[in-house]
């Protein structure tokens, strides 16, 4: 008996609403289609009756968390266009917080990766150890979402010894933090066992698909827009690209934790080379008619903007990719032949933002048309229940 | 493999396919082909040159034409690929032949311009909503919105 399975619209398990018909064949998902369009707010239309000023804080909004990832692939474009040269210490400043970012990003991610998997403690304690970055992030823009420290030629504000020093402080904390996440992880198998092996995307169907981010880095490909496309001053930071071999949930999981670490290296390079100088320089109102390709590693992947100025105060065009678009293909291809009990575990781990609240879905007798409602908390109580029964996976092992 | 390599290797592979090749700065090569030999162009790109990785195709209306740029990376550089199709016969090849992952963004430029990708794997709606007016391309440049007028329920008339 096959069951068709619709989730959402009103099931944003990735931060936009999205609509997922899965046809079931007893509990395994043998195909799954996607609908789009729900939260289109027809911002790149938007974007060309506004100045290339006012559109920085336009890309801002096109996503909560990774809110400075548009902002700055937009703000770095536009620079390139206007041949503004920002100053050093602007670009240091401006890519600290990137970086801030990326380590809240990361942290909120692991919480609910350990929410989905049953495992609330650990949701628990990185999400109160993200409220550490959380706090930063104020302290440098005074805002905890929407940063708005870019600016056309730099950022908005300075920072001070002080600050810096409390960032420094802070570091050792979420470092210590992180190395017990890692300890915690390596010995608890039940965690282990339950996100090995599921999601799988090969590596064939990661670059086929054109994946980006901690998925296709989870599957191999070592793609990183700051090592293959450095912008900014990461050319002249030392990092390393995580990547992990599984293949898996569990290689997601992995990329990230060692992302983490790299993180805190690279803040604590920036803070103790910053150097000295204005943050930023003025930027002419209009740009020369030309086009530019910016590209920025994202929490979640590859950010590109492709912009067109027209010689006014306004863009001609505007074209944003975000990350998660471009990993919805290799999605489809991670959920297929899964399990029903798997759905909220797949999406938590391409996107950060899921199941933030109760969301209802309902399924379909294919034979019937008869429809049954079920909240999320109790798909999860079932995929809980199911897993309690599975047999231990005793061969997997956290490969770190 | 540096800009110079691969815009001289892509000459080489392509011949008078290529109408103009651009570099403007470090890792970004724009060049233009024919919508005919499009996909030529992207196969010989993914096979010999290594740009299997296509990272969004933008739509630009510049009066009579679209132009279609189909934005490539690998880990040496970023190349983006152009072709213009007439507005009156808005007809491209679909990559998606070649590259899979392409497949979101060509509907989205079906959805946004009125281009009509051939032979594209799944050819229906991706953003716009169920019951969209047909022959309304938000994002060419002569398409304004309006606003519908308000309909007060139990108001007047």
């Amino acid at each position: 008996m096959k069951f068709t399975v619709p989730i959402g619209p009103q099931h944003p398990a990735l931060k936009e609403p999205i609509s997922l018909r899965m046809t079931l064949d007893g509990e395994v998902i043998r195909d799954v289609d996607i609908r789009l369009g729900y939260n289109h707010r027809g911002l790149e239309k938007l974007a060309e009756e506004k100045t290339w000023l006012q559109n920085i804080y336009l890309t801002e909004r096109i996503c909560g968390i990774c809110s400075h990832s548009h902002s700055t692939c937009y703000t770095q474009g536009v620079e390139k266009l206007m041949e503004v040269e920002p100053p050093k210490r602007g670009i240091y400043l401006r890519f600290l917080v990137a970086e801030l970012e990326r380590v809240h990003s990361h942290l909120l991610w692991l919480g609910v990766a350990g929410h989905e998997a049953g495992f609330d403690t650990f949701f628990m304690y990185t999400w109160r150890d993200r409220e550490v970055v959380m706090d930063i992030l104020e302290m440098l823009s005074g805002n905890r979402v929407h940063y708005a420290i870019n600016t056309l030629g730099g950022v908005r504000r300075d920072i001070d010894d002080l600050q810096k020093k409390k960032i420094l402080d802070s570091l050792d904390t979420l470092r210590r933090r992180t190395e017990y996440y890692l300890k915690i992880g390596a010995n608890e198998p039940s965690f282990v066992a339950r996100i090995a092996g599921v999601g799988h995307l090969s590596k064939e169907d990661a670059i086929a698909l054109c994946a980006v981010g901690p998925t296709a880095r989870a599957s191999d490909v070592a793609q990183d827009v700051r090592k293959d496309d450095p912008y900014g001053m990461y050319a002249e930071v030392p990092f390393e690209v995580a990547t992990a071999t599984t293949c898996d949930v569990l290689g997601r999981v992995v990329v990230r934790v060692k992302e983490l670490m790299q993180c805190y290296n690279i803040i604590e390079f920036l803070l103790k080379n910053l150097p000295d100088g204005p943050v930023t320089v003025r930027a002419p109102r209009r740009a020369k008619p030309n086009e530019v390709v910016s590209r920025y590693e994202a929490p979640r992947g590859e950010n590109i903007h492709y912009i067109r100025s027209n010689g006014t105060d306004k863009p001609e065009r505007l074209k944003v990719r975000a990350p998660t678009l471009a990993n919805y293909p290799a999605t489809v291809v991670m959920l297929k032949n899964g399990f029903i009990a798997d759905i909220p575990l797949i999406f938590a781990a391409i996107d950060p933002c899921i199941c933030c609240a109760e969301r209802a879905v309902t399924l379909v007798n294919a034979r019937s048309g008869q429809e049954k409602v079920v909240l999320m908390s109790e798909l999860r109580r079932q995929a809980h229940e199911r897993w309690k029964k599975a047999p231990l996976k005793k061969d997997a092992v956290w490969p770190l | 493999m540096n800009d110079t390599e691969i815009i001289e290797k892509a000459k080489a592979l392509l011949g008078d396919k290529v109408l103009e090749v651009s570099n403007p700065a470090l890792r970004r090569i724009f060049m233009k082909v024919d919508s005919k030999d499009l996909l030529k162009a992207v196969q010989v790109l993914k096979d010999d040159l290594g740009f299997a990785y296509v990272a969004t195709v933008s739509g630009v209306d510049v009066g009579e034409n679209y132009e279609i740029i189909y934005h490539f990376g690998n880990a040496f550089s970023q190349l983006n690929l152009r072709t213009q199709v007439p507005k009156t016969n808005p007809h491209v090849e679909s990559i998606c032949s070649v590259i899979p992952g392409a497949v979101l963004y060509e509907r989205e430029l079906q959805d946004m311009f009125g281009l009509v990708l051939d032979h594209v794997p799944d050819p229906r709606p991706l953003v716009l909503p169920d019951g969209w007016p047909a022959g309304n391309y938000p994002l060419c440049k002569d398409w304004k919105y309006e606003r519908p007028p308000e309909k007060i329920p139990g108001g007047k008339s």
